[in-house]
């Protein structure tokens, strides 16, 4: 069981996370974009962080970025789920210190078996 | 352009006759003219990934438009048009009125069967609903990028027809969700055409924001059904999920 920060903008989109997630025994906090979520994961301390990209105040990729220069979250694996499927975004992902890169639709299993593999 | 109607040097009557009728003649040609595209205007340059897009003239309209298909969506910034015929299937037309920007989906929810090795029986996190989700982020999310403001997104629904009497009511079900979609995403319903037993067509003038709405007689629907259940089929694949990747 980890504790779990899901990072959207579309209300739907938090909905599904969080079904998936606490329906598989994970605690599950929600923030509707990059500066709600920072505020939250200075206050609190999360095992991941599962982040869109297309989001209004502060982006997904900028985030990321954020979060990895906080000596807290040097280590914490950063997942960024989104409808963004080129490789160009990828590579800012990655280079923003990103974990992994899940491309919607959405699909709880693969959410899932990822997580359980970043966190493993 | 250069003028059918010639000067007319003669006084008389007839030429005067004849210089009328050149002129009927003459504006006629040009009304003509007006419903093709014009060569001087091109149609406007298409936004980055929507250039596969093939544009027509729209005669009636008098301007470029694109036809999607079910599972397209088009995004424009331009005084263009963008058109789909719609069974059962359902459009969300959206617009930033003040960035004058917009753009229109058509979708189907695939059938909500259990896949994979866990059930996802909670309607809320079904196949269908995470494919229309998908479906409505998609085309928001390219407004957005574009500088669209999502509390100033005006838009409007059509479709969801159940246009064969035998079919269970597939139009129903992706009623049902984009109403949901937009109540839990905190949007309203600017104008919507749903339900009926009537196939649509939909011209939607994204910089305006007027759509235009044709229900076309019953004898079409069983081609579009057609259409509908070729795409329905190959939902399946597309709506189970997007790539994963680990970075090193």
């Amino acid at each position: 069981m980890a504790r779990i920060l899901a990072v959207d903008d579309s209300a739907a989109m938090r909905q599904m996370v969080g079904i998936t997630l606490t329906g598989a025994g994970h605690q599950v906090q929600q923030a509707s974009d990059g500066v709600e979520a920072l505020e939250i994961a200075e206050k609190q301390k999360f095992d991941l962080v599962i982040t869109d990209v297309n989001m209004p105040n502060m982006d997904g990729i900028t985030l990321v970025r954020e979060l990895r220069s906080r000596a807290g979250y040097r280590f914490v694996p950063l997942l960024v789920l989104t409808t963004e499927a080129t490789v160009e975004r990828k590579q800012q992902g990655k280079a923003a210190g990103a974990t992994g890169w899940l491309v919607k639709p959405f699909n709880p299993e693969r959410l899932l078996a990822t997580v359980a593999k970043v966190l493993s | 352009m250069g003028s059918l109607v010639k000067p007319s040097t003669g006084g008389s009557e007839l030429a005067a006759r004849k210089q009328g009728l050149a002129r009927a003649n003459g504006e006629a040609h040009e009304r003509l003219a007006a419903m093709r595209p014009p060569e001087a205007a091109p149609p406007p340059p298409p936004l980055p990934g929507f250039a596969h897009f093939q544009r027509y003239w729209d005669r009636e309209n008098g301007c470029w438009a694109v036809k999607i298909l079910p599972g397209e969506y088009y995004v424009t910034r331009s005084d263009e048009a963008i058109s789909t015929v719609l069974g059962s299937c359902v459009s969300a037309c959206v617009r930033d009125p003040v960035r004058g920007l917009g753009g229109m989906n058509h979708f189907m929810l695939p059938e909500d069967a259990a896949v994979g090795p866990n059930d996802w029986l909670d309607p809320a996190i079904g196949l269908a609903t995470r494919y229309g989700s998908y479906a409505m982020e998609s085309l928001i999310n390219d407004l957005l990028k574009l500088g669209a403001v999502r509390e100033r997104l005006e838009i409007k629904l059509f479709g969801g027809g159940q246009i064969l009497a035998a079919m269970t009511d597939v139009g129903g079900r992706n009623i049902q969700f984009v109403r949901n979609y937009m109540a839990l995403e905190g949007y309203k319903v600017a104008a919507e055409d749903l339900g009926g037993t009537n196939p649509r067509k939909v011209i939607y003038f994204p910089v305006s924001g007027r759509a235009r709405l044709r229900k076309l007689r019953p004898v079409e629907n069983r081609i579009i059904s057609r259409h509908e259940q070729l795409y329905m089929e190959s939902l399946g694949k597309q709506a189970a999920g997007g790539d994963v990747e680990l970075f090193e």
